[in-house]
């Protein structure tokens, strides 16, 4: 027997068997931990209401947050494995609408490739209930982190590529920029204090608070730093490197030698986030694997290795992988190893052959 | 005569409206408004195929994307704010020539560091680091904001959202920066504000729309290019 009420169970039932505890966060959440998390570009997809005092709150648009955030209120620190399915709401362009969605999350495990390992293995039985050899695509938070660290360029750089990493658009523009960076002839620069006080008395006279906001220190200290990054470039070969390490991308191991290939040639040591990815690939077995050097969500706490499964049809099935500073982000007072992955349930049923 | 009919929404009060009916009848079309200032029901001298009915700006462009009224005078910037989905939504026919204003981002004149969209991504990414809170930016085009910074690959800030004196927002404390519709930037620069040199997102102006999603019968699509072939220029 082979419906999708079967298929259904047979999923409940692994998500039960991970080991865990189940978690069953509410329905209804406040709408204020998502909108600090992911800002405003994750925040146009929830479903909004609001109290009487006009709080919001939103209908529960994943299983991530909740679950991490009862764990920190929990007092953090103890591993801990929760696995989830059930209904998450987001807005699409269609309207709103309601998925099913399961998962596991795996926090403050001692060992966080063996933690990724099992995440990798629980989507995949996931998928082979529903009969799919899915497309996996690894990319290397951990890896990219790494070369910037060592390329060659002004510190000042290294954080503000680091921000662009995950959005193409966004990088491209800001290698554009640098590539095309003008030698112009520097003019004499204020001092601090002089630029301290201009920023000072305009900010008073716009009647804005010197305390609240930015702080005319903070202004001045960034314009003289911004003066001196137009000034110190970036090393032409340092942004063919880059250019050249993003756009690799294809069947796993070529795009892994070719990363290797060109760790050797620019001289960086690549050794441990590149044996991170290759042991994964073993743990795969006969899915076609594909590494995109360019890939990561936009999400800064995402860390080490993320990964994305799609079916026939090239929708997305599974995304996840790791994410050390989330917890952090969301009050834990030290970093905390976690990783884990979302199953969009609905399109895994979709692609049950008919 | 039903099934050939069309609707044509015109903004029913103020300046727009005055110099909606000027426009049209310079090109020889009557708006008239028999029930007067009170009355939401009108009609075009000599073509009882458009029925005319006067609404607030903002309902004309929802009520466009909808496919509820088949076309109306609004703000292009209306129609983009409504919904991401909206200038799909919608055919501009014509350019009104009235009603010029840009969509824009403003930041205080005391930034001194930022004048471009690339500052702002950098001011963003930390800001929480050291403030303890996201960027905050005041507005009431919520829709375009977020468009507009998803695509400059800002994520980190927050909406305040502002439904008038937007200006005034960094002075009270309310937001860092704001996002505004301006004609001229006197009323900006007088708050202490500078729009950034890549800031202007939108470029708007009064524009008689078609809606896409209306029922358009071959019947009532010849309607539409008779009106609109009055309308030329």
């Amino acid at each position: 027997m082979t419906n999708a009420a079967y298929r259904r169970s047979q999923l409940e039932s692994l998500v039960e068997a991970q080991g865990g505890c189940r978690a069953t966060p509410p329905l209804l959440l406040s709408a204020g931990p998502y909108f600090d998390l992911a800002g405003e570009e994750f925040g146009r997809r929830l479903l909004l209401t609001t109290d009487v005092t006009g709080a919001e709150y939103c209908l529960r648009p994943d299983f991530t947050l909740p679950i991490v955030a009862d764990y920190i209120a929990n007092g953090a620190g103890e591993p801990a494995a929760f696995s989830y399915l059930g209904p998450i709401f987001r807005q699409r362009e269609t309207g709103p609408a309601e998925f099913d969605q399961a998962g596991i999350e795996l926090l403050a495990q001692p060992d966080g490739d063996i933690a990724l390992d099992q995440v990798l293995t629980f989507a995949r039985a996931a998928l082979s209930l529903y009969g799919i050899t899915p497309n996996v695509r690894l990319g290397g938070v951990g890896l990219f982190e790494a070369l910037l660290a060592q390329a060659d360029m002004p510190d000042a750089w290294r954080p503000r590529i680091r921000h662009r990493f995950g959005h193409t658009e966004a990088m491209d523009r800001l290698l554009s920029r640098l590539e095309q960076a003008p030698d112009l002839p520097r003019t004499e620069q204020p001092s601090r204090d002089e630029l301290v006080e201009d920023v000072t008395a305009r900010m008073v006279s716009a009647g804005l608070s010197l305390s609240e906001g930015r702080s005319p220190e903070e202004i001045a200290d960034r314009y003289l730093e911004q003066q001196a990054l137009d000034a110190a470039h970036v090393p032409a070969a340092t942004l063919k490197l880059l250019r050249d390490f993003l756009a690799i991308k294809g069947d796993a191991l070529t795009a892994l030698r070719e990363v290797e290939a060109l760790a050797d040639k620019h001289r960086l040591f690549l050794g441990p986030p590149m044996k991170a990815i290759r042991r994964h690939l073993d743990g795969l077995g006969e899915a076609r694997i594909t590494f995109d050097a360019s890939f990561s969500p936009r999400l800064d706490y995402y860390t080490g290795i993320v990964f994305e499964m799609r079916g026939q049809g090239g929708t997305v099935l599974v995304s996840g992988g790791q994410y050390d500073r989330l917890l952090e982000r969301l009050g834990a007072t030290a970093p905390i190893a976690a990783s884990g992955c979302a199953l969009w349930v609905d399109r895994m049923e979709a692609e049950w052959p008919k | 005569m039903a099934q050939m009919t069309i609707t044509l929404a015109v903004p029913s009060k103020g300046r727009l409206e005055e110099l909606t009916r000027d426009w049209f009848a310079r090109r020889g079309l009557t708006i008239t408004r028999p029930g007067g200032a009170r009355s939401y029901l009108g009609a075009i001298e000599g073509l009882p195929e458009v029925t005319v009915r006067f609404f607030p700006a903002s309902e004309i462009a929802r009520e466009l994307i909808r496919g509820n009224i088949d076309l109306g005078v609004t703000g292009r910037d209306l129609i983009h704010e409504t919904s991401e989905a909206g200038p799909d939504a919608v055919e501009f026919a014509r350019d009104l020539e009235f009603g010029h204003a840009d969509v824009v981002i403003a930041v205080p004149e005391a930034w001194i560091d930022v004048t471009h969209m690339h500052d702002l991504a950098d001011v963003a990414s930390d800001f929480r680091s050291r403030h303890g809170r996201w960027l905050r930016i005041a507005t009431k085009y919520i829709t375009i904001t977020r468009q507009h910074f998803a695509s400059a690959g800002i994520a980190e800030y927050r909406i305040v959202e502002s439904l008038g004196a937007t200006e005034a927002a960094p002075a009270s404390g309310v937001a860092d920066i704001v996002v505004d519709i301006t004609s001229t930037g006197s009323t900006l620069a007088a708050n202490g504000l500078r729009v950034l040199e890549d800031g202007v997102m939108l470029k708007s102006e009064a524009n008689l729309i078609v809606s896409r999603t209306a029922q358009w019968t071959e019947q009532r699509r010849e309607t539409l290019n008779a009106l609109l072939g009055q309308l030329q220029g």
